[in-house]
């Protein structure tokens, strides 16, 4: 009896218990004192931020960078926008103007703007600028030592708002260390670091600003950063644009995809940095506020950045164009859309991102090239190229998903992206055999008879899409008789990557400016004088280890190119030309973010539609949304 | 007296060679990963920028420097045994030159808090009601509540967080469901912050104590229903002694020695952190510590994590032993 009067007021006790729970916590929303209508919520993909108080940005590996404090509390001479920007996709920044060098490309003037200041109220000239290049060159471990180290002969501030570098080489693209595509060289305040005895061991805490915002507070354990809008935003480089909406911006991580939703359905996340396909088609089906890139289907935003099946050119097996044409020809690209990005894809069949600047200036007009491209099999000639896979992807799509698939062929092709190869497992036959290679039984074997195997390395369960896409293509080899395997590279991907330890795998060597078509970007380190031996590690980004003179050529005329002249889209589509032939990595897709923006507290957001800027928040360039977003409440 | 402190002595040689010897061990596993600590360090620096081949070339150049990585193995070796001596796990290499020690004391209290708290919560509700559903066999709530348990127990504790996430997270949002606090709260321990950090640590203690809770249960009632029959609870039930005094003085204290060496090695493990929790509800801790560390090949943070732990599980393996023959009359030191 006792007992059961001791249970019946245990389970009374829980029943109160759990009714009272919400009088304890009341609401969900876990922000103190930040009006919410004046707060714009972002995530900072790169999660917790384990030594949370380090700001010297300066510093390899110190602290976080995509926590505000490269978008908002930064700044360099010239930004370029991934999409179409503002004014234009070309921003002089700190900069008054574009970067002047002179005839053979050895000395580069830059011109300050006047009246910037420090968020502590120092002015911001040359000499900020000179002591960051000189601290740097002494300080070879800093981010930028190495760059400056390698070419600056000298630099001097003829005034306070002008800057003279001298380059131990002609280096018609140098300007590019200062653009800001994510990130540049940022300038470093010469009265605070100055003070210091070792610029490297300086955390920077309390970091002043040169960008629009200040930090406010923060989460010592690196959950979430709080920046709050100058009072003299005017007096920073952004103030030409007009004030910035939000008053406080809070970057902080929300944790695991499920997570990202969840907030982003309560209205506690207004911008996800990115998702699984998964999880953006849950938001665009249960939330009425939650927009993306592009208004429907596939959503995300095309980055410039070009995922591929990259060989390792110096692997026996891929030194022959024709077996690595082979191996493209057996690729189901539209199972490869599927697997990877649920069709939300934007494919390419070129070695350039289908994004930004690129289809207008490359994709669109080699359409008539790629049509007539012919490869040779050995035993006749074919014509490779499918101008409508983008199309019927989306036609696959369509049963599915209805009006969120476009009929517009102009938004077909920017949401799905325009051709690819035809697979063609006859052809790619010929061509191994052509190769030397033999089909045994069911399994193809290699010239000198061992079996043909082939591993794709990819990332893991911490990048999925990718990893994915790498699994679909081992299946469509493996249907074809290639004892194709998933070689799963988790956390040691960079190190087996840089070291040359794969067979092939699925990454990136190709990333753009986007919204300039200037590719130097990544293609000046394709150059062959900086290709490993074998087994030494092999810097960026030119993972394939491919050399070819013909490239070579193509790269020491862009050296000598201005970064405007038109000349540069010609050697650009050299290039291509180049890379479609002989087939060094096989382009699949834009690598498509699927930030996830709410207009519950905030809009004008920047979309396909109106592509100001690319929302991806972890971008330095992401700051010029803050000037267009409007309180929504 | 003589007995237990030799007793004392040998067990405590043992803990110091148990000690090096896993210390050791983690310094050959961790040394060995194929993660360079240089390369990822480069490799997120230049993730996302077009820095040329041979600044990088001359980048892993200074970083190897810089980061201490140029002696041979033995140099380093011998000096890691230097600095282990004074506390010293040396700088982080994936948050240069911050030291180890810094980062770990950061965010083990946590950990400490959120394990110590629901682990012992979870060991007293849980011994407290496997003690009475084996004494109280007949109770209908009691044996309702043996199947919930045998129902959870054997749930991995990352399937009931995400259900309580999804709960009290999204379908009634009444539950902060990241963090470890409030976002711009001030960070003194004032009665604000410390109700926010009690806020946010319901749903990680809850997902733990939900799974935990039934193994504790379960073992004391097995334990329990063996000692009811037992010659002297018999006699004592004959003889008229009160019940309460019957479970509680006689039954379950025979009962509990098994379960507070249970209790002492679950303690010795919350150095690891919970990492799973710790991902799932984005709780600060030593084992979001360990994941990002093990990720970025710093060795370093590895090292310092997992020597704690080691010494941790060691140490109340050590007290445990030292404390048996004082519990348990039927134990003695020889």
């Amino acid at each position: 009896m006792k007992m059961k009067r001791i249970m019946s007021l245990a389970v009374a006790a829980f029943g109160i218990g759990l009714l009272a729970l919400p009088a304890l916590v009341q609401a969900q929303n876990t922000f103190s004192d930040l009006p919410r209508n004046e707060t714009l919520i972002l995530e900072n993909p790169e999660g917790t931020v384990k030594n949370a108080g380090w700001f010297n940005i300066w510093a390899i590996s110190g602290g976080g960078q995509s926590t505000g404090l490269h978008q908002v509390g930064m700044d360099t001479f010239w930004y370029i926008d991934p999409e179409k920007g503002l004014e234009g996709v070309w921003d002089n920044s700190l900069a008054s103007d574009k970067p002047m060098y002179n005839a053979d490309f050895s000395e580069m003037t830059v011109k300050l703007r006047k009246g910037i200041f420090w968020s502590d109220g120092v002015e911001f000239t040359a000499a900020d600028v000179v002591y960051t290049v000189e601290t740097q060159i002494k300080n070879p471990a800093m981010r930028w030592g190495a760059v400056f180290n390698l070419n600056v002969a000298s630099v001097t501030a003829s005034d306070a708002q002008t800057v003279v570098f001298k380059l131990k080489k002609p280096n018609s693209r140098f300007h590019a260390v200062f653009t800001v595509r994510w990130q540049g060289a940022w300038i470093m305040p010469k009265h605070v670091f100055e003070k210091q005895a070792d610029p490297i061991k300086f955390d920077f805490a309390n970091p002043i600003s040169l960008g629009a915002y200040v930090l406010k507070s923060f989460d010592p354990d690196g959950k979430w950063y709080i920046w709050q809008l100058r009072d003299d935003w005017q007096r920073t480089s952004l103030g030409r644009f007009g004030k910035p909406g939000p008053k406080y911006l809070v970057y902080m991580d929300p944790g695991p995809p499920d997570k990202r939703v969840i907030a982003q359905l309560n209205h506690q996340l207004d911008v996800v940095h990115d998702i699984a396909p998964e999880g953006m088609f849950t938001l665009a089906k249960q939330s009425k506020t939650s927009q993306a890139w592009f208004k429907g289907f596939p959503y995300g935003h095309p980055d410039p950045t070009l995922p591929a099946l990259i060989f390792n050119t110096q692997n026996e097996m891929f030194k022959n164009k024709d077996v690595r044409w082979a191996l493209a020809l057996l690729i189901d690209i539209k199972a490869v859309s599927m697997a990877s990005y649920r069709g939300a894809a934007t494919i390419s069949a070129i070695g350039i991102p289908p994004t930004g600047t690129h289809p207008s200036v490359y994709h669109g007009p080699m359409q008539d090239w790629l049509k007539a491209f012919e490869i040779d099999t050995g035993k006749r000639k074919i014509k490779p190229y499918d101008a409508n896979m983008g199309k019927e992807i989306a036609d696959s799509l369509r049963p599915s998903m209805g009006a969120q698939i476009p009929t517009d062929r102009k938004q077909i092709d920017a949401a799905f992206g325009m051709g690819w190869w035809k697979p063609n497992p006859a052809a790619a036959k010929e061509l191994l055999e052509k190769a030397g290679y033999k089909k045994v039984g069911d399994q193809w074997m290699t010239p000198d008879g061992k079996p043909f195997t082939v591993r794709v390395m990819v990332e893991g369960d911490s990048r999925p899409i990718m990893t994915r896409a790498g699994s679909m293509i081992v299946q469509n080899w493996r249907q074809f008789g290639i004892d194709a395997k998933v070689d799963v590279a988790q956390g040691t991907l960079p190190t087996r990557r840089g070291a040359g330890d794969f067979d092939t795998f699925i990454g990136w060597s190709v990333e753009t400016w986007g919204g300039h078509p200037d590719l130097s970007y990544f293609l000046d380190s394709w150059h062959s004088q900086f290709v490993a031996e074998p087994g030494k590690t092999q810097p960026a980004r030119n993972w394939q280890r491919w050399a070819n003179p013909e490239l070579d050529k193509i790269i020491e005329t862009v050296r000598t190119v201005g970064f405007d002249d038109p000349r540069g889209i010609e050697l650009g589509k050299e290039y291509v030309k180049l890379v479609t032939r002989e087939m060094p990595t096989i382009p699949l897709m834009a690598y498509n973010v699927f930030t996830v923006m709410d207009d519950t507290y905030w809009k004008g957001w920047p979309t396909s539609g109106n592509a100001y800027t690319n929302p991806v928040p972890n971008w330095g360039n992401s700051r010029y949304m803050l000037v267009r977003l409007k309180s929504a409440k | 007296m003589r007995a237990f402190a030799i007793y004392g002595l040998k067990r405590l040689g043992q803990f110091v060679l148990v000690v090096f010897i896993g210390v050791n061990i983690a310094y050959i596993i961790t040394h060995a990963t194929p993660i360079d600590p240089v390369e990822q360090s480069i490799a997120a620096v230049t993730a996302f920028g077009n820095t040329s081949p041979e600044a990088i070339n001359m980048m892993r150049e200074s970083l190897r420097e810089l980061y201490g990585l140029k002696g041979g193995p033995l140099e380093q070796y011998v000096n890691f045994w230097r600095r282990i001596a004074t506390g010293d796990f040396g700088p982080s290499l994936s948050s240069f030159p911050t030291p180890v020690m810094t980062l770990i004391g950061r965010a083990l209290p946590w950990t400490a808090g959120l394990l110590l708290t629901s682990t012992i919560l979870t060991w007293l509700l849980g011994n407290l009601l496997g003690g009475l559903a084996g004494y109280y066999r007949n109770n209908r709530g009691l044996k309702l509540m043996g199947v919930v348990a045998m129902g959870l127990h054997p749930v991995p504790y990352y399937i009931s967080g995400f259900v309580l996430l999804v709960i009290f997270g999204y379908v009634w949002p009444v539950l902060p469901i990241t963090g470890g606090s409030d976002v711009n709260l001030n960070q003194a321990m004032d009665f604000n912050h410390v109700l926010s950090i009690v806020k946010h640590s319901i749903l990680p203690a809850a997902s733990l104590m939900v799974i935990g809770m039934g193994g504790w249960f379960l073992g004391m009632r097995s334990l329990v229903s063996n000692v009811v029959t037992e010659d002297y609870v018999t006699y004592a039930e004959l003889g008229g002694v009160a019940h309460k005094r019957i479970l509680f003085s006689y039954v379950m204290r025979n009962a509990l020695v098994p379960q507070v060496t249970g209790l002492a090695m679950t303690l010795g493990t919350i150095f690891n952190g919970a990492i799973i929790t710790e991902q799932i509800f984005g709780y600060p801790g030593v084992g979001a510590l360990l994941v990002g560390a093990v990720y970025a090949g710093d060795y370093g943070l590895v090292l310092g994590v997992t020597t704690i732990s080691i010494i941790g599980v060691s140490a109340a393996v050590l007290l445990i032993d030292l404390i048996y023959p004082l519990l348990d009359p039927r134990v003695e030191a020889r």
